[in-house]
């Protein structure tokens, strides 16, 4: 049962109070929290404000919202008005929005609590959260192993039962390889179908917000409740369809494609829990079709130019001059924007700046940017022809499963690697989803991968439901915070 | 294999400093990366693509209209540099001896 | 050795729309500094552009009436430099698919100087030096610009003259823009270059900023001239840069070498849309324009016989033009229409602004019918003159002023009494003129006009007299 659902059935129930339940996440945030490292600022004042805003609603009779009432997270990259929100990164710790996230704001006008802002890779820039400010958050399976990133506070704070639900977001497989490290669910929509406004961008043609939840309904609830049209984003198109009332569609002749390329280099365990999950596809009716993906590999460079690219030019305006980190002593004005962006950026974001600098400039440009855009074009073509014959992509989240702290950061050039699965859908602006399906011989979770096509994100989250649903117990939710009566 | 210059010079570009001791390191890092990157142009497309024209969902005419909204209060703008000066964000003070 | 000039312009003008070109802040001009404001247009993480329609129009617009060609797809891109005026460290601007190409402004002389391009972009902010301090205020940032590049078809500085002064005109007919140098709603940047006479490859060209005013940029392109003669003539190359003219010292001085020549690393906008303008929109857009300057000017010559010299002081101002074509509705002869305007009428708007106003005290339908009168004889011309005077003063019609008695005039009998009256009385002044002094005769007519207390007709007075002193 969807975790959404069940609290609200309590709320609705007066089984517990919003704020009790509140106060209940905020006791275990302060539990938990030193050990996971998932939040960098926890907002219990504003949270039990809006908690008895709920309560008022409840007493009054009022139907709730879909999200009313649910104690959640936002990635600090997700502009909060008035709360600080950092990006984890020294340029913008003691930034205060003026303006909140569109995401947000539709949170907030459900009367979502917002437990905190958490942890997350510098700029959105990595994949463990060791670029963080604030350290690097940890797996709740197991602390010896990170929960991934760059939305690893996202997945450690549903994952550590210090939130119902997180959104993160996601440009090169951010959202889903921490829901996978974390044995949670992850999804990243349909470029254009989540508002970008107000989220502080890396790569604007590949940044999308989703949400990071314990169960594919509450995925799919959150997504709908975000999937509408912002006129302040021209990106912005909306989803064309919900996706809640169709999770329950058969999935009896559902084509699922499998493309041996994808599990080239993939470890063992994963690969058979792939298979397994397969199995239980097939077993329920559905097709396995195979098709041939050969570019897959150089997928990962034309998405580290892009994104490199237009995240140098991204991360232009942090001179600190309006806003951000400034230098205590400087020459003239050129020598302190310098010094403000050399000491306010860490290492990563600016060996990522220079990078994409370099891929833009002069004399570089059409070798690499060009090239770039122009294999991204026949790429999109490329998943045009195979949804032709297929509903959805079936493929592993991540090669491998959550690493130890540390382990990343040796060489630049396989933790790259690791993004190779998720990138596809980024790249060509495809709904994908990470869902559990086991678990590797050190007990750390597996994620299973479904890619859709563009503007079917309703496919993604169909094909996942019902994979859920044969293999956990429907009204199994995982553990909860307990509720004081 | 990046050279120095072109690292400083696309370090000036990028307003970035980088020091002596960090310079050797970044080269290594970066032609790496970039070496990797060069994969891309073993790769042959078919044909010379209109590449600027695409958008990933092919929208097109997103536009707001000639209507004025009230602007922000210009302490909210000021607010991350504590107002400014004068109602102006400051670029540089003139030191005083 | 002689030499001549090449040049080309660079000319941003800025669009007169109510708000900013990707956010809807106002572009009032003024305002205490950073109080037209918003999250987007200061450049703050997580904000996202949306282009202002109204800029597509007036581009468009203003491509059309520069018979420019329009394209029907087109993308904006980012121009990446940094710069304190520059909030995002990026210009949303259009590197190479501009909005409109190919067009051109037709000189007195018939030669045409081609228009490369026409491109939309956002303004920066503006820079405030006070003691030794240096400021920003973000106002100006986002106000929308477009940015016209000639080819290097200039040879000399009275036609860049003329084409600014034309292309000011049109846009002000238009609409777009209210083009005013002093006030930064034009910018002009000239590109020059100097070869021998004759030579058909061009010389190394510099560039010039900082002109606010038609006489600044005569001025500095003399001084580069000279400059680039003096160089070439002692034998050195010219160095290819940005130079800034200093109206002071009446020189240019180096702004940048080549070393730090900008690599802007254009790339296609990802934060917007493709912007598509069918044809229809095009000929709709065109459908809305007014008559253009130069075709004004054509008719007002041609088809209405106004001298040259007339007709382009009357379409300097489009609401003059307009103001007179309403006044010589079903009036044969229009010159009459603007001899009254451009006399009588300009006397009470001394300042060109005034001019540019139109601020007139009569609607044209009042003068229309004054000069209605005066055509079909009802009055004469002095006594016209007399009653606009009045018009003006009052804001009223002419019939406030002259009765219908009055447009009777004087009947011949009474004139020929007069007549015969005036002889008598100024004998004189007959013996002058039938002495061969032509100038006594107007002093016969001056007398007939001061006993008819203006009414008579001078013309038909001076027939009557002639016809009396023959016989």
């Amino acid at each position: 049962m969807s975790k959404i659902k069940y609290i609200q059935k309590l709320l609705k129930a007066k089984e517990v109070s919003c704020v009790e339940l509140t106060k209940n996440y905020l006791n275990n945030i302060e539990k938990q929290n030193k050990a996971l490292n998932a939040y960098v600022n926890v907002t219990g004042g504003e949270a039990i404000k809006t908690a008895k805003k709920v309560d008022e609603k409840i007493a009054a009779g009022e139907e709730l919202m879909p999200l009313e009432g649910i104690p959640m997270s936002l990635k600090d990259n997700i502009s909060t008005k008035d709360i600080e929100t950092t990006c984890c990164s020294k340029m913008l710790k003691g930034y205060y929005p003026i303006y909140d996230a569109t995401v947000w704001e539709i949170l907030k006008n459900q009367n979502s609590v917002l437990l905190g802002k958490t942890n997350m890779d510098e700029f959105a820039m990595g994949s463990s959260c060791e670029t963080s400010i604030f350290g690097t958050t940890l797996n709740p399976h197991n602390t010896d192993y990170v929960a991934g990133g760059s939305s690893g506070g996202a997945a450690a704070s549903v994952a550590g039962n210090m939130a119902a639900f997180g959104l993160g977001s996601d440009t090169g497989g951010s959202i889903r390889q921490p829901a996978s490290f974390c044995g949670i669910v992850g999804f990243k929509p349909t470029y254009g179908t989540v508002s970008r406004y107000g989220v502080v961008a890396y790569a604007s043609s590949l940044d999308q917000v989703g949400p990071i939840t314990d169960s594919v309904e509450d995925a799919a609830i959150v997504y709908d409740c975000l999937s509408l049209y912002d006129p302040k984003d021209s990106t912005s198109i909306g989803s064309k369809t919900g996706t809640c009332d169709k999770l329950h569609n058969s999935i009896k002749g559902l084509k699922i494609g499998i493309a041996d390329e994808y599990f080239e280099g993939i470890n063992e365990d994963i690969i058979s829990s792939i298979e397994e999950a397969i199995k239980v596809y097939q077993d329920a009716g559905a097709e396995i079709v195979n098709f041939e993906i050969p570019k897959l590999k150089a997928f990962l460079p034309v998405y580290f130019i892009i994104a490199c690219a237009e995240a140098s030019s991204n991360l232009g305006r942090f001179d600190g001059i309006r806003y951000g980190y400034k230098t205590d002593s400087y020459n003239d004005v050129n020598d302190m924007i310098c010094k403000n962006r050399s000491e306010g950026f860490g290492k990563e974001v600016q060996k990522r700046i220079l990078l994409g600098t370099y891929a833009l400039s002069s004399g570089y440009y059409d070798a690499y940017y060009k090239k770039a855009q122009n294999l991204r074009y026949s790429i999109i073509q490329d998943f045009k022809n195979i949804f032709k014959s297929c509903d959805v992509i079936i493929t592993p989240s991540v090669p491998v499963t959550a690493f130890k702290k540390g382990e990343a950061l040796t060489d630049p050039i396989a933790t790259y690697m690791m993004d190779i699965c998720t990138v596809p859908a980024n790249i060509a602006g495809l709904p994908a989803i990470s869902v559990p399906c086991g678990f590797d011989k050190n007990k750390m979770p597996i994620g299973m991968q479904i890619i859709g096509n563009s503007f079917e994100d309703y496919k993604v989250f169909n094909a996942a439901y019902q994979y859920e649903k044969q293999t956990k117990k429907s009204d199994e939710i995982s553990p909860y915070p307990e509720v004081k009566i | 294999m990046i050279t120095k210059e072109e690292v400083l010079k696309i370090a000036k570009l990028a307003k970035l400093s980088v020091n002596n001791d960090e310079i050797d390191m970044l080269i290594e890092d970066m032609s790496k990366i970039i070496e990797y990157a060069d994969a891309i142009n073993t790769v042959t497309e078919d044909e010379d693509n209109e590449v600027e024209f695409y958008n990933i969902n092919n929208s097109a005419n997103a536009f707001n209209e000639d209507i004025v909204i009230d602007s922000y209060d210009r302490d909210e703008i000021l607010k991350n540099r504590e107002g400014g000066e004068k109602g102006y964000f400051v670029i540089r003070k003139r030191h005083r001896g | 050795m002689s030499y001549e000039l090449v040049a080309g312009l660079e000319t941003h003008i800025e669009l007169s729309t109510k708000t900013k070109i990707f956010c809807q802040c106002t572009t009032e001009f003024g305002g205490e500094p950073n109080t037209h404001c918003c999250p987007i247009c200061i450049g703050m993480p997580g904000t996202l552009p949306k282009l202002n329609k109204k800029v597509v129009e007036y581009a468009v617009k203003a491509g059309i009436a520069l018979n420019c060609k329009i394209r029907n797809i087109s993308k904006m891109d980012r121009k990446n430099y940094v710069y304190p005026d520059l909030p995002k460290a990026y210009q949303i601007s259009q590197f190479d698919k501009p909005i409109c190409y190919g067009g051109y402004i037709k000189l007195s002389s018939g030669k045409n100087i081609n228009i490369n391009r026409i491109h939309i972009e956002e303004d920066a902010g503006k820079l405030v030096h006070e003691r030794g301090n240096t400021y920003i205020d973000y106002n100006r940032g986002g106000v929308p610009l477009i940015e016209i590049v000639t080819e290097p078809d200039f040879s000399s500085i009275d036609e860049v003259l003329e084409y600014l002064e034309k292309l000011r005109l049109v846009m002000k007919y238009i609409g777009v823009s209210d083009v005013k140098m002093q006030e930064g709603s034009l910018r002009c940047d000239v590109n020059i270059s100097v070869r021998k006479k004759g030579e058909e490859k061009l010389g190394t060209r510099t560039e010039i900023k900082n002109m606010n005013s038609l006489s600044f940029i005569a001025k500095a392109m003399e001084y580069e001239f000279e400059r680039h003669v003096d160089i070439l003539e002692s034998g050195g190359e010219i160095e290819q840069e940005t130079r800034r003219y200093d109206s002071e010292l009446n020189i240019t001085e180096s702004m940048r070498g080549k070393e730090d020549a900008e690599d802007y690393r254009y790339f296609k906008e990802p934060d917007l849309v493709d912007i598509i303008v069918s044809e229809e929109e095009i000929k709709k857009l065109k459908s809305e324009l007014p008559q253009l300057p130069d075709e004004k000017l054509h008719v007002f010559i041609n088809e209405y016989s106004l001298p040259e010299d007339d007709a382009e002081l009357l379409i300097k101002y489009k609401k003059i033009a307009e103001y007179f074509e309403e006044a010589s509705k079903g009036i044969k002869n229009k010159k009459i229409v603007s001899n009254y305007i451009l006399g009588q009428i300009f006397r009470r708007m001394p300042t060109d602004s005034e001019k540019e106003e139109c601020s007139i005290s009569i609607p044209p339908e009042y003068l229309n019918e004054l000069i209605s009168l005066i055509e079909n004889k009802k009055i004469n011309s002095s006594m016209a003159s007399n009653a606009l005077e009045k018009m003006l003063d009052s804001g009223k019609p002419v019939r406030e002023f002259i009765s219908e008695k009055d447009m009777q005039g004087i009947d011949e009998n009474t004139l020929r009494e007069i007549c015969l009256r005036a002889l008598s009385e100024n004998k004189e002044a007959v013996e002058s003129y039938l002495g061969g002094k032509e100038k006594a005769f107007s002093s016969l007519i001056g007398y007939i006009m001061k006993e008819t207390k203006g009414k008579a007709d001078p013309q038909k007075a001076a027939d009557i007299l002639k016809e009396i002193i023959k016989a």
